[in-house]
């Protein structure tokens, strides 16, 4: 029995015997010599170590995704899975045993020393003890290595003499004003790793050894962290709504569903998602947009006129067209006798005015005539006027209420090609529209839902236009702002609505006129988060209620709070943590978080967005279709789906034996008996399929239209799945062209074998290509094949672990015990996507504790989301420092 | 180097700050009356439009380059649909971008290329946080010349941003979804729709004189009101959450300043035929999409625009000319005749919607000359042989006489790496927006003249 304790200090990784447990000992390397209390053995936990189960290098959660560090830096990792379930951090045990291989068993009898008072432990905590002593090694380390290194090889631009691009290293005395100024040595840490600099024309260059050096010490200085010390919650850039939220939003808000965002610019993504408040720009563009959407929305949502309710009306694709054409005017040509129609909703018994725009080429000894009919029954013959001159006819007409079918024909068609003059040869009709106004003369009570909430007073003999639009505003001002409405603020509004008023508009129009101004203010467009101290990054605090609840409903929602939310917030309990807790189940079972996390979070974590620009080519792939590429997404969605409304394990993803198909997908799959088009849950039992990654919809993303690329799928389930993303390619990748002209016969698989022959391919195409080919019984569409062409497929593979595979499921089984770093993946992805920023290096903290928990969960699904609610970067925020440190 | 990397930075800061300038001089005025633009009308005879046309994966540049120079010089097998328009512009051979090149951030030579192209400046390299680069060509016209007109600037493309995942090699998508940027931190997002485009340069309704009076005067009031609330605010905010809100401002102030414009003299919008949604055939979008520039400068709308062709590393296939591999993967040939005779196809056809575009504008008359006679339409990319990534030698043409200051009908070749930034400088100068100097810009373009 031994217990694993890694140096706090130095990092060095060794065992002590069991039964020294409880005592003090000492580091066993010479140069460190850090004391510490051996601590019990604790289950498989390493212990004394800061971050559970890191098993990366502590830089590659920061740098890929740090500001300025987005470049994956390192060349040993990610080009090695790291070793299954064992407890060492893999950097720590390459260079342990490169340096100490020959010390690792007079370690195990570490130097010992003898126990002291308790007292003394009482007064000087291990924890304390460990502060000051590896600050202390790494700043001798900084005077007496770093510091030569730096004057030699770069003071000649950045020193004393020159500051290039600002930076001075002989500023830098020490560790402190080292870790102060981390962006610049974040970026010499890369530099210096990818040999950019010195630049080759400097007369010193270094050795590699010395390269390695220094890029230990920076990568263990700037982020090998101890999460007792740190506890920054980083902070999130306000937040404009993005397209989906819009949507939503203006659904929960006001009622109407008719997507207002669809027509907004695409909003930018980064991090791999489109909600990052960073990257969330507000250009001209989409300002005049957010005004015409909340023009639209308040004409939609309130009758400007209770006389006579809005206008339903149709146009070009809204018609029931036929064969007709669709002309580029949005005119419907109808060539000889036909109709067009649509289906209208009549909310009310009452009288309704049906209207059409019309316009005729006019041939033949009459005018052309239009007929309308409600279900079918002629109602109203009109003569259009004029030649090609567009008007609208109307007509009257008591309704009941209910779905009717309101068409207008041509019955009078005349074609005469012998005519002498071309004007009289062809009687047409075209129209443009079709719509329905009505019901006429209602009383309040007959409006619909979306006025009636927002219009809660109207001004009568003791009720000014003044308190009225203070009552409405207080209420719809407040959930559009997601917070209490200032006094202030309702004030302006009521302005706005007087002088529509006296301006000679009705209060209705003068309520769309208000609510047109909060949507398009900033308190609504953006989610704002308020600091004491703006200014001051070390200002920590907890979010307030009104604001916890936003970043919660956004998160699971990707919309605004619900009332119960706002409830507990005006209350001033979001932020306990039972309540907050049974706030987050409620707020999954809804189906509402479904739809929200597959559509936005699923479907941007998996790429899956960009499905739609996968062009299969149709010679190729002739049972491919659009319907097809739709069924794809949906069996993923749902397969997503499931899992969050079972509270299934996220490893599921990895190898679950089952998924969603309906007969389109079943036939393409070769799964027998499923008929129609309805998905349902089918078992994979007996298939060569399991979990996301046989699914067609990851399969053909990661194809060309014409054939699948190994490398690409190897890269995607490194990026998405392992979360270690490769490294890039070189800037100048060698060229194939030699190998593939000397060998025109070869294989995909023979011919990237070749291209791994040369050593700076060979690195990161080991791990890439044999899982990407590990896949390649399965085609550019996801179909199952033994041949591609000519050559049969080998899928047999062997990873750099030692770990080899025949198939395609067993490379999945492996895979599938890679549990815990998928999960961490997961973890990843999923803060990055609550919070709406990149992750920093002191989120590492979070992301140790979110997987530490999830793993006692079983990765269930709910497990992660509760977690990162109850984490530090979702609860809290800091001042900010501004863009330059 | 030293030396001079340093001289490029205090060059580049320089230029930003000049053209900074320019919209907080006209916070200062906000108001152009209707007199003003009137006499600016008049006064000058035909203004001169400028247009930045972006196509994203370089060109097999072989197949583009023409041979010999000067006037007599022989169009490339890629450039020959333009063989009717051979007098009316200039294949200009030579320019680089270097700010396009890694310079120690390693890969992402596409997110560099677009963000690039027009900016000159080099791009921070950022998934999300701090994205920076520098105010593009087009904006720095804009912000002079803008004014005279009902939108400052236009932007077109055809492609939507990517939604997911990662644009290229730890790049935001910013960087690959557009040329044109206002500030150097602030995109401007491009419009795609036909439809919407035209609405945005014409207005939905142009009958109903009333109702859009109505609406001006009640969005001023709006934008009045929420520019309050955006003040407010930003006094409580941190630095990074003002240039957000700084953002808003500027936007609001943008069309504050077009309702004010937009009681000036309308011009006559011709009548034109368009879709009610997103045209499917791609030819039809590219081609609506330059109906739509020849609309906006010949009626004056705006004498600034950008077109991107593709997102930066787009990986379209082109079915209508026979290509069916994506054009990203078929760009990195390795010298595959096949794959580069299939990029070579691509090249050529989206010269002929070039040609297109410019017959369209030739066709129109306006004082002695044409519609193009008055352009500087400026086509090309910012990576020229995408196999290797190389950001010098770059597919370039320059259509059009620039108002008679531009001798056109030649192949002028220029040492490598002159900067593309000193034919910005040119072009700026000839629209009335002179700037001293853009990213590495080492002078005017003088071969221009002729």
């Amino acid at each position: 029995m031994s217990i694993h304790i890694r140096c706090k200090s130095c990092g060095f990784s060794f065992r002590i015997d069991a039964r020294f447990a409880g005592r003090r000992g000492q580091c066993p390397l010479p140069e460190c010599r850090h004391e510490f209390q051996i601590p019990a053995r604790n289950r498989k936990e390493p212990v004394l170590t800061g971050g559970g189960d890191d098993r990366r290098r502590p830089s590659e959660i920061a740098a890929e995704t740090s500001r300025r560090t987005a470049e994956p830096v390192s060349r040993n990792r990610a080009v090695v899975l790291p070793v299954a379930e064992s407890g060492l951090p893999k950097r720590l045990y390459v260079a342990a045993s490169a340096l100490f291989g020959g010390l690792i068993l007079l370690i195990i009898a570490a130097v010992f020393l003898p126990e002291r008072a308790t007292e003394a432990d009482a007064a000087e905590p291990p924890q304390t003890a460990n502060v000051e002593k590896p600050q202390s090694q790494q700043a001798a380390v900084y005077q007496k290595t770093i510091r030569p290194f730096l004057k030699k090889y770069c003071y000649e631009c950045h020193g004393p003499k020159e500051e290039t691009e600002g930076v001075a290293f002989h500023k830098y005395d020490d560790l402190p004003s080292v870790l102060a100024s981390r962006t610049v040595w974040e970026k010499t840490l890369r530099q210096i790793e990818v040999a950019a600099m010195p630049p080759d024309d400097h007369d010193a260059q270094p050795t590699a050894a010395e390269r390695k050096q220094v890029v230990a010490w920076l990568d263990k200085a700037l982020f090998d962290i101890d999460c007792e010390l740190v506890d920054d919650p980083g902070r999130v850039t306000i937040r404009r709504l993005n397209r989906t939220e819009y949507n939503n939003t203006i659904r929960d808000l006001v009622g109407v569903d008719f997507e207002p965002a669809k027509d907004f610019p695409s909003d930018d993504v980064g991090y791999g998602f489109d909600n990052i408040g960073d990257v969330l720009s507000l250009p001209t563009l989409l300002m005049e947009k957010y005004l015409d959407a909340a023009e639209q929305i308040a004409a939609a949502a309130i009758v400007e006129d209770i006389g006579a309710k809005n206008a339903q009306r149709f146009v070009g694709r809204k018609l029931d067209r036929g064969r007709w054409p669709l002309g580029r005017d949005g005119f419907v040509g109808l060539n000889s006798s036909g109709e067009v129609s649509t289906k209208v909703e009549f909310l009310l018994d009452g009288e309704y005015l049906l209207r059409a725009e019309a316009k005729a080429d006019q041939a033949g000894g009459e005018l052309a005539k239009m007929r309308f009919a409600l279900d079918g029954k002629p109602v109203k013959v009109f003569e259009i006027k004029g030649h090609r001159k567009p008007d609208v006819y109307e007509f009257r007409l008591q309704v009941v209420k209910g779905n009717h079918k309101f068409a207008a024909a041509f019955t009078n068609d005349y074609y005469n090609p012998k005519a002498k003059n071309p004007r009289e040869r062809d009687r047409n009709l075209s129209i443009r529209f079709l719509e329905v106004q009505g019901p006429l003369n209602v009383t309040p009570d007959d409006l619909p839902a979306t006025h009636r909430r927002i219009v809660i007073r109207r001004p009568e003999r003791d009720k000014s236009v003044r308190d009225c639009s203070i009552d409405i505003f207080r209420k719809f001002a407040t959930r559009a702002f997601r917070r209490p409405v200032t006094a202030d603020e309702l004030a302006r509004l009521a302005d706005l609505v007087e002088a529509a008023v006296e301006r000679g508009d009705t209060f209705e129009q003068g309520v769309q006129i208000g609510m047109q101004a909060v949507l398009v203010s900033p308190h609504f467009l953006f989610r704002i988060e308020n600091d004491d101290r703006p200014h001051d990054p070390t200002a920590r605090h907890n979010l307030g209620d009104y604001e916890l609840a936003t970043r919660l409903s956004y998160f699971l929602w990707s919309s605004m709070p619900d009332d119960e939310l706002f409830a507990l917030a005006d209350k001033g309990k979001l932020h306990q943590s039972d309540v907050l807790l049974a706030q987050v189940q409620r707020m999954l079972k809804d189906s509402r978080s479904q739809a929200a996390l597959v559509q936005n979070f699923g479907r941007q974590w998996l790429n899956l967005r960009n499905l739609a620009d996968i062009k299969p080519d149709m010679a190729r792939f002739p049972t491919f279709s659009e319907e097809l590429r739709a069924d794809m997404l949906t069996e993923t969605d749902r397969f997503f789906a499931e899992i969050i409304r079972e509270d299934r394990s996220m490893s599921d993803f990895l190898d679950a034996k089952y998924t969603f198909v309906n007969e389109r997908l079943a036939t393409h799959y070769g799964i027998d008996g499923v008929k129609g088009n309805e998905f349902r849950r089918v078992s994979l039992e007996g298939t060569p399929r399991a979990g996301v990654l046989t699914q067609a919809s990851i399969l053909m993303l990661t194809s060309d239209p014409t054939k699948t690329k190994p490398v690409l799928r190897g890269k995607w389930i490194l990026e998405n799945i392992l979360g270690t993303p490769p490294p890039e390619p070189p800037a100048n990748v060698p060229p194939l062209e030699e190998t593939a002209k000397a060998n025109p016969d070869a294989s995909l698989r023979e011919q990237m074998a070749l291209h791994r022959s040369n050593p700076t391919c060979a690195s990161c195409h080991v791990t890439m290509d044999a899982i990407g080919f590990g896949f390649e019984n399965f085609d550019a569409i996801g179909r199952w094949r033994d041949k591609d062409g000519k050559h049969s497929i080998d899928p047999a593979g062997k990873l750099p672990g030692g770990e080899t595979f025949k198939s395609p499921a067993e490379l999945i089984e492996i895979l599938g015990k890679r549990d815990r770093q998928f999960a961490r993946c997961v973890a990843e992805k999923l803060l990055t996507y609550a919070i709406g920023r990149g992750l920093e290096y002191y989120d590492k903290c979070a992301v140790d504790k979110i997987v530490s928990n999830a793993a006692r969960n079983d990765y269930r699904f709910s497990s992660f989301v509760v977690e990162i609610v109850n984490s530090r970067p979702f609860l809290m925020r800091r001042g900010d420092q501004g863009e330059n440190e | 180097m030293t030396v001079s990397t340093q001289l490029r930075r205090r060059t580049f800061l320089k230029g930003v700050g000049a053209s900074m300038a320019l919209p907080m001089l006209e916070c200062m005025r906000p108001a152009l009356t209707l007199r003003t633009a009137a006499a600016a009308e008049t006064t000058t005879a035909a203004p001169v439009r400028m247009a930045f046309v972006f196509f994203p994966n370089g060109a097999i540049m072989p197949n583009w380059k023409p041979e010999g120079a000067g006037a007599d010089y022989t169009l490339s097998h890629t450039l020959e649909p333009l063989k009717d328009f051979r007098g009316d512009f200039n294949v200009i051979t030579g320019l680089a971008q270097d700010n396009g090149r890694a310079k120690g951030d390693g890969p992402g030579d596409h997110a560099r290329c677009a963000s690039t192209y027009l900016t000159g400046a080099h791009p921070v390299k950022t998934s999300g946080a701090n994205i920076k680069v520098g105010i593009s060509v087009d904006q720095m016209a804009a912000a002079e010349i803008g004014k005279q007109t009902r939108l400052p600037s236009l932007e077109l493309g055809v492609d939507r941003g990517r939604n997911a995942g990662n644009c290229d090699s730890g790049y935001s998508c910013a960087y690959s979804s557009n040329v044109s940027w206002k500030t150097a931190t602030t995109p401007m997002a491009k419009e795609i729709n036909p439809r919407l485009a035209f609405e945005r340069l014409f207005g939905v309704n142009q009958q109903d004189e009333k109702k859009r009076k109505r609406r001006e005067l009640y969005r001023k009031s709006i934008l009045d009101l929420v520019r309050a609330d955006a003040q407010q605010l930003k006094n409580r905010l941190g630095a990074t959450d003002r240039q957000k809100i700084d953002e808003y401002f500027t936007s609001v102030r943008e069309i504050e300043q077009r309702i004010a414009r937009s009681a000036a003299k309308r011009h006559e919008v011709p009548e034109f035929d368009i879709p009610e949604g997103m045209p499917r055939d791609q030819t039809e979008h590219i081609r609506l999409m330059y109906d739509l520039m020849v609309l906006a400068f010949q009626t004056d709308t705006t004498r600034v625009s950008t077109f991107m062709l593709a997102n930066a590393g787009a990986n379209r296939s082109y079915s209508m000319v026979g290509v069916k591999d994506g054009w990203h993967s078929l760009s990195h040939h390795r010298n595959d005749e096949k794959k580069m005779a299939d990029i070579t196809k691509i090249d050529r056809f989206l010269v002929e919607q070039f040609a297109y575009f410019l017959g369209k504008l030739k066709a129109i008359k306006e004082g002695e000359g044409t519609l193009l006679d008055n352009c500087m339409l400026m086509y090309g990319s910012g990576l020229s042989d995408a196999n290797r990534h190389n950001h010098h030698d770059l597919p370039i043409l320059l259509a059009g006489k620039g108002g008679g200051t531009i001798q056109t009908g030649r192949h002028i070749k220029i040492d490598t790496e002159t900067p593309l930034n000193n034919l910005f400088l040119s072009m700026l100068d000839r629209v009335g927006a002179k700037v001293d100097s853009i990213g590495d810009s080492k002078g005017r373009l003088d071969a221009l003249d002729g």
